[in-house]
């Protein structure tokens, strides 16, 4: 084992100078009890930074919509691409940080996704194509890849059954747009109800419990 | 399918999460070094079996609109060589991963756990029944001892029993002899009790060995109360009930400052010395050995800083094991910690021995059962305030973290003795030492002995090495003989070994 004189201590591993203060170091090296690992540097850090200055971004972006004009003479190509490009990038956000749940990620990419048609269909002069075709179309699509998903994968309950019952819930949603009269045919609509409905009594038969004791454990206090 | 048990994260527990950053994982580790190099496939049996028996360890990490919870999970912690910096990050938000890992390196075995899951004293219990596992299986001959079940190896008061229960300040670990409940269960409780449908008696086991210490303790203590009328209750309102903060002494605390490390890892030195001769030298000095360490500490720190500066008040804060004054048998965090100061004086003059005996004085009579209730009564009411539970986490989070931050500020160094780990057979003849760290927001030192070889081992967040070299110098100036391992973690140090 090496020595250094100057700290009069023992030096374990093969330092050529005293780790602690510098000293060149008097006999045989032995074998370093501690590895020596490399440096690595945080590539999450950055990645979280990016993350949040795109999504500050894009928030910006939209809310400077409002400012540019409603009317569809207003609404030139350039905007509809810019939108288009923002919500890309959401959703591949979005994807990405929920890519090991999938229940919840769908949940969050619907919501996302609904309130961006929406939105755009609000600075488009409100055609409604949002609420008639898009939410419904996306929420019913939403529902039946669960249903398959949970079937196929047997993925394991808990907040997995919590999610798919919180997307159920909001396919039910569309009924309130058949009430009011939102919508300019009430076709997809009806659909979207229908299917939440099938697959909420399929919920209940199978998943009630499950999801009751996911949502005491979510919200103990 | 089984529904899983769940048991929400308790306060204590709480903090560790709020106050965790990228350098400072709250991640603890406990290592022993064998007398030859680990057998990962051993080691990996030994793991296999001593899980089994350790519902709590079985636990994952999970979120709530107003509470993190533990989860049990079918995770299966597998052995892996040594590849990380110590202490490296193991809960990472919303990712389902055990809270513990096993490494090995050479002739060692560490046991890394995220403090949210246990406290040192939990883990030495686990780890000292991995090392009886891996020593029956890498030495069998000496595996003929009488209750050859591997679940129920002896008396465990007997296995890590304290040396010297005598001095208080030694939070040793098992001076109760208090281990897991789950120790009582048969081995084969895995295989025989997992996936069924109804609670089974493992699900029960997770949720009683995940429970908080500190509430299994009440619930202890109000039966008690309601047998012996208020006994319990009296106790919590002794005069010792005084802030432990004490603002009065309004001095400027002095605060370490360096280098980061360059990629945010924890920089460890280990000195390791002659339990005997640092018992002696503690002795002599009048103060425990926890203390004196604290003394020499504080002297380094000086020292190594050029004089101090203005701020001439350092602080330390000690965890003490509360098992020791109340009796749990708990493996969840159990500790209450005592903060103590030293104003040096500007000429310098006072040697580590007087400081020693000074912060003695001062922690002694904190270090007790009738000062500590109090604090142990606060943590439970704090835990069961109606207020408090409807917070929603994200925002606990964050005012833990500020709480957190504002403690900070007041302290100096921390300190941390496990005391003496006392291995059963075929364990104990085939470990060489035991060594104990944790990831540091501020320079800091865990104390573990085995045997006759007591480790100190220094962490900090910085690359400054003085304080260290001061603090080994003064042990070596008084007779004792140390000797200094040491992680690489510059761009410097790391070239001279690149291959
Ligand atoms: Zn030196």
């Amino acid at each position: 084992m090496r020595r250094c004189t100057e700290c009069a201590v023992r030096i374990e591993g093969n330092w050529s100078r005293c780790p602690l203060c510098g000293s060149h170091l008097v006999g045989h090296p032995s074998p370093d009890p501690l590895p020596s690992v490399p440096l690595r540097f945080s590539r999450r850090r950055l990645l979280r930074i990016l993350t949040v200055i795109s999504l500050v971004l894009v928030a910006l972006s939209f809310v400077v919509q409002l400012w540019l004009g409603h009317r569809p003479s207003e609404f030139g190509a350039v905007r509809s691409v810019w939108l288009g490009v923002c919500t890309m990038w959401l959703v591949a956000l979005m994807a990405l940080r929920g890519r090991r749940d999938l229940a919840r990620s769908t949940l969050t990419l619907l919501v996302l996704a609904a309130l961006v048609c929406t939105y755009w269909d609000y600075l488009t002069g409100w055609h409604r194509w949002s609420l008639t075709f898009a939410v419904p179309i996306m929420c019913g699509c939403a529902i039946i890849a669960l249903v398959i998903l949970e079937h196929v994968m047997r993925l394991e309950v808990g907040e997995h059954a919590l999610y798919s019952a919180l997307t159920v819930l909001l396919g039910i949603v569309p009924i309130l747009f058949l009430l009011l009269g939102w919508v300019t045919t009430p076709v997809p609509s009806a659909i979207c109800v229908v299917l939440a409905l099938l697959s909420l009594a399929l919920l209940q038969l199978e998943r009630a419990a499950d999801v009751r004791d996911e949502l005491a454990k979510k919200l103990h206090v | 399918m089984t529904r899983r048990t769940w048991v929400r994260l308790d306060n204590a527990s709480n903090i560790f999460l709020a106050a965790r950053t990228e350098s400072d994982t709250k991640v603890f580790r406990l290592s022993a070094e064998m007398d030859a190099e680990v057998d990962p496939g051993m080691l990996q049996e030994a793991l296999d079996a001593v899980f089994a028996r350790y519902p709590l360890y079985r636990a994952v990490l999970r979120r709530g609109v107003f509470w993190y919870y533990l989860q049990d999970s079918d995770l299966r912690p597998v052995v892996e060589p040594e590849r990380r910096p110590t202490c490296a990050a193991i809960y990472q938000d919303g990712r389902r991963t055990l809270l513990f890992r096993v490494i090995h390196h050479r002739r060692r075995i560490s046991l890394e756990v995220f403090h949210a899951l246990s406290d040192g004293t939990g883990a030495m219990w686990f780890l000292s029944d991995l090392l009886v596992e891996y020593a029956r299986r890498r030495y069998p001959a000496g595996a003929t001892d009488e209750s050859g079940r591997p679940g129920e190896q002896g008396d465990p008061s007997a296995s890590l029993a304290a040396d010297d229960a005598a001095s208080p300040d030694t939070p040793d670990a098992a001076a109760e002899g208090a281990a897991p409940p789950s120790h009582a269960l048969e081995t084969d409780s895995f295989a025989h009790y997992f996936r069924r449908r109804r609670p089974t008696a493992f699900q029960e086991a997770f949720a009683e060995a995940a429970a908080p210490a500190a509430l299994t303790l009440a619930e202890k203590a109000v039966r008690a109360e309601a047998s012996a009328d208020g006994d319990t209750a009296g106790a919590s309102r002794t005069p010792s009930d005084a802030d432990p903060d004490r603002p009065s002494r309004r001095a400027r605390i002095h605060r370490v400052r360096g280098t980061r490390t360059p990629d945010g890892r924890t920089r460890a030195v280990e000195l390791t010395m002659p339990a005997s001769q640092l018992l002696a030298a503690s002795k002599a000095s009048g103060a425990s050995p926890t203390m004196y360490l604290t003394a020499l500490f504080m002297d380094a720190v000086r020292e190594s800083s050029g004089g101090l500066g203005g701020a001439r008040t350092m602080s330390a804060s000690v965890p003490v094991n509360l098992r020791q004054f109340f009796p749990s048998t708990s493996a969840r965090n159990f500790f209450a910690t005592i903060r103590v100061e030293h104003a040096f004086s500007p000429d310098g003059a006072e040697a580590p021995e007087e400081v020693a005996r000074a912060l003695e004085a001062e922690f002694r009579p904190q270090a007790s059962a009738a000062a500590l209730a109090p604090k142990v009564a606060r943590f439970i009411r704090v835990e069961r305030s109606p207020l408090l539970r409807i917070v929603p986490r994200p925002l606990k989070d964050l005012i833990l973290g500020w709480l957190n931050a504002a403690s900070n500020r007041k302290l100096s160094l921390a300190v941390s003795n496990l005391g003496r780990l006392r291995l059963p057979e075929p364990a104990a003849s085939h470990v060489r030492r035991v060594l104990f760290q944790v990831s540091a927001a501020r320079p800091q030192f865990c104390a573990i002995s085995h045997g006759d070889q007591m480790t100190v081992t220094f962490t900090s967040p910085f690359t400054q090495t003085g304080h260290v070299r001061a603090f080994a110098r003064s042990l070596s100036a008084r007779g004792i003989d140390v000797s200094v391992t040491a992680a690489r973690v510059t761009e410097a140090e790391l070239e001279e070994v690149a291959p």
